[in-house]
């Protein structure tokens, strides 16, 4: 029988009981940098206490967001700004997102992860930008990046940053395969950690390492007409016709 | 030529103002244009080959740049700082503006499908909406020239939604991609037909411009003049007559009139100045856009004008209609994993599907009076700030999954004809002025079922078309819930119509307002109907004709 990534819960105590007993500092305490963009600090415990059994120990805390201009509705195309506003994450919520990072998408065969192409900065931009996406998403990462810390305190008793390889991958297997096996508790940090995802995987396939391993082949310039499928192309297609019942149903160009 | 020494003025540097600024400064008149944005010069500020990353938020979209960072609109989008527009409680409406040189034809997207005589005589047919005031065979020759000077590649199709171009003025369509073809088959079986698109991008070298080099997205803008916008075509050719100035950031507010009612000027607010200064004109063209030609005329309410300018009709603000738009896509599981290479193309819809039901509507089989087509969105793209895909965990498996989904969604975009409706139109906000003093535009919109009901139907076609193709797709979403807002496909048209009498429409089809002579509209405001073609080619067409018309007119001492 597999081990269930839940296994290692405490079945006796809710979640809730459990961090009460080891009355651990958490969210804004043991993630630096939070307390700055709040305006009323709290600590974990009362964010905790305010959150329904149901939802786990998803934090509560008061996330305040940018209030800043954005880039304006003319800046320079041709040299974008490479710092529009100030960017957010504290150095320990960078490293959190910098390994998760690189278990999301590793260094492997000579080929850049997500971590070396700068994937951390990217989430920071993101998470720092003023407009109402970006915003909704920074909330969401928050909560997320402070769920792992509480998480790992009520665990092993310290911030998730200090724990050995092992028992990381513990935690982020409770929350990295989607809700449908999961207690309910595990949905929102489950959620927020899909968003994290999609935007480390979209940072990733953006640089020019990334892009060039999902295979866009695009934006260069061609002299003449635009040749269109390749032969490997079009073999493929008619074997795509051909088992969706299409092949004769196949395009012949039209007029002239 | 000094700013005093010209006969026509006009507002607006889009795609109507800058061609009947080339139409009349080419037989010899002297034009004097006002543009409410800044100058703008594609050659040296369009971003070619740009990547998203360079980009903040991977160049994805905001408020500040709604259709993301390298969109060419300047100081615009769905908002325009410092001049809002306003809805009644009920409606959502949503207004896209830009303030450049050019306006909007700098970011377009270039589709360019001619409207035909089934379009242009909807009324007639099925008693709904407004006859055009001329026939097909009327515009079919300015329809060449407009697509021979413009610049439109595609394909002579033969089918009844899609008339003929002359011999030899389409340029020749790039070759279809991968889902696009897969696309054709399945429309095919269906009995549906997908053929190539119409686009205003040069695949052979025009005049000063180049090619399409089969690179950076249209609407970013085009540094080579492949992809057509007036910034690169008719107003550099106006300005080589010596016929032509242009004043930029010249925010115009109203028409002026004299006693007797007819048009003597124009009064504008110099934006770097915020100085209110009043031109004299002998002839004006308003092509500052449908809502704001009309927004300018209804603020020029005069004695002799008590409903707004040239609006003895009650028509002005009234009929404005938007295409239709609605969505549906899936990934398609036979494209997981196809083999690569360069998508790019012209970087839009090489093939589409038309409008096939005309039959069908002839004989009564559908629920709904008007046509649409489907666009097509696939390919492998630029990889931007969304990666499709169902992922779960990491590592290799995670890669594995985002590279199987690249290029394997595809998704139809519907575009319809509305027909207008009395709870949809545009007047004048009594309590809201924007930063130059000048009253806003309010809008009242709501669609009818003649909209709904084509929605549904386009959406089960979609879903139909999906499934052919062996993808799994859910429950569709209700019309309601379906239909884009009002204005968010930015066809925005019909408020200033012509038509065969004054009575029912404010211009004659000259886009001469019946009651001011010497007062011409030649944007999309003139439109009596909105057919789901895309509305440029026919804004462009009917400003070169009605500009040759009145050109005709001023040397012949008529005007």
């Amino acid at each position: 029988m597999s081990l269930s990534p839940f296994a290692s819960r405490l079945p006796q105590m809710t979640r809730r009981e459990s961090l009460k007993l080891f009355g651990l500092m958490v969210a804004g305490a043991a993630v630096p940098g939070l307390a700055a963009c709040t305006s009323t600090p709290e600590t974990g415990t009362a964010a905790l206490q305010n959150a329904t059994p149901q939802a786990g120990h998803w934090p509560t805390t008061d996330i305040q967001p940018i209030v800043l201009k954005g880039y304006g509705k003319d800046p320079n195309l041709i040299i974008p700004p490479t710092s529009p506003w100030p960017k957010t994450l504290s150095e320990a919520q960078l490293q959190l997102v910098a390994r998760i990072s690189n278990v999301l998408v590793p260094a492997e065969n000579g080929q850049p992860g997500a971590l070396e192409i700068g994937a951390p900065h990217v989430v920071d931009e993101w998470i720092s930008a003023p407009y109402s996406g970006q915003q909704r998403d920074r909330d969401t990462i928050l909560r997320l990046l402070i769920w792992l810390d509480d998480e790992a305190i009520l665990l092993h008793s310290e911030p998730f940053s200090a724990l050995d390889n092992a028992r990381q991958m513990v935690i982020l297997n409770t929350i990295a395969f989607g809700t449908e096996d999961a207690p309910v508790e595990f949905h929102p940090p489950a959620q927020a950690f899909n968003r994290l995802r999609t935007l480390i995987l979209a940072a990733y396939f953006c640089s020019v390492p990334g892009s060039k391993e999902i295979g866009y082949m695009g934006n260069v310039a061609i002299a003449g007409d635009y040749p269109g499928p390749t032969k490997e192309a079009m073999d493929h297609l008619d074997d795509v016709l051909a088992s969706l019942g299409l092949a004769e149903y196949a395009y012949t160009p039209v007029g002239g | 030529m000094s700013k005093a020494d010209y006969d026509v003025l006009i507002v607006g540097s889009g795609a109507g103002g800058a061609m009947a600024a080339y139409e009349l400064t080419k037989a010899g008149i002297k034009v004097l244009l006002l543009e409410a944005g800044r100058h703008y010069d594609p050659k040296t500020e369009t971003p070619m080959f740009k990547r998203n990353a360079d980009a903040p938020l991977m160049a994805s979209g905001n408020t500040d740049k709604d259709f993301g960072y390298y969109d060419a609109t300047v100081d615009g989008g769905w908002t325009v700082p410092d001049e809002p527009y306003t809805t009644d409680e009920d409606s959502e409406f949503l207004w896209w503006r830009a303030r450049m040189l050019g306006g909007r034809t700098n970011h377009w997207g270039r589709y360019s499908l001619r409207f035909s005589e089934h379009d242009f005589k909807g009324k007639s047919r099925d008693g709904l909406g407004a006859d055009w005031p001329f026939e097909y065979s009327d515009i079919a020759p300015w329809y060449d020239k407009t697509e021979a000077l413009v610049g439109v590649c595609g394909t002579n199709t033969g089918l009844d939604d899609m008339p003929d171009s002359a011999p030899d003025v389409l340029q020749p369509p790039p070759a279809p991609r991968v889902p696009e073809l897969l696309v054709a088959a399945a429309a095919n079986k269906l009995g549906l037909k997908a053929v190539p698109m119409h686009r205003a991008v040069l695949t052979r070298p025009k005049d000063d411009r180049a090619a399409c080099f089969y690179a950076t997205p249209c609407g970013h803008g085009c540094s080579i003049g492949a992809a057509f916008q007036t910034t690169t075509s008719l107003l550099p050719m106006a300005h080589k007559t010596g016929n032509l100035t242009v004043i930029t950031n010249a925010m115009v507010k109203q028409v002026t009139t004299d006693a007797n009612g007819q048009v003597t000027g124009v009064t504008y607010i110099d934006k770097t100045s915020s100085e209110q200064l009043t031109l004299p004109a002998r002839v004006v063209i308003l092509a500052a856009s449908a809502c704001e030609s009309a927004r300018i005329m209804l603020n020029s309410a005069s004695d002799s004008h008590p409903q707004g300018l040239a609006n003895s009709s009650g028509q002005l603000g009234k009929n404005l209609m938007d295409s239709t738009g609605a969505g549906l896509g899936a990934t398609i599981p036979a494209l997981r994993n196809r083999p690569r290479y360069n998508e790019d193309g012209h970087t839009a819809n090489h093939l589409f599907i038309p409008w096939w039901g005309h039959k069908a509507q002839e004989n009564g089989e559908l629920n709904f009076p008007r046509g649409y087509h489907f666009e097509i969105g696939s390919g492998f793209r630029e990889p931007g700030a969304w990666v499709s895909g169902d992922f779960k965990g990491y590592g290799k498996a995670l890669k594995d999954e985002a590279k199987a989904n690249y290029g394997a969604f595809v998704y139809f975009a519907l575009r319809g004809e509305m027909l207008p409706n009395p709870d949809c139109y545009m007047d004048i906000d009594p309590d809201v002025t924007d930063k130059w003093g000048i009253p806003v535009a309010r809008f009242h919109w709501k669609w009818s079922e003649h909209e709904l009901n084509q929605v549904a139907h386009g959406l089960k076609t979609a879903k139909d078309l999906l499934q052919t193709m062996g993808a799994t797709v859910g429950d569709l979403p209700s019309p309601e819930q379906a239909i884009a807002k009002g204005g968010q496909i930015i066809h925005e048209v019909g408020t200033t119509r012509m038509g065969e009498s004054k009575e029912d429409s404010v211009t004659n089809q000259w886009g001469q307002t019946w009651d001011c002579p010497n007062l011409f509209v030649m944007d999309g405001g003139v439109f009596a109907s909105n057919p789901h073609k895309n509305c440029t080619l026919t804004i462009l067409t009917l400003a070169m004709r009605n500009a040759n018309w009145l050109a005709n007119q001023l040397h012949k001492g008529a005007l």
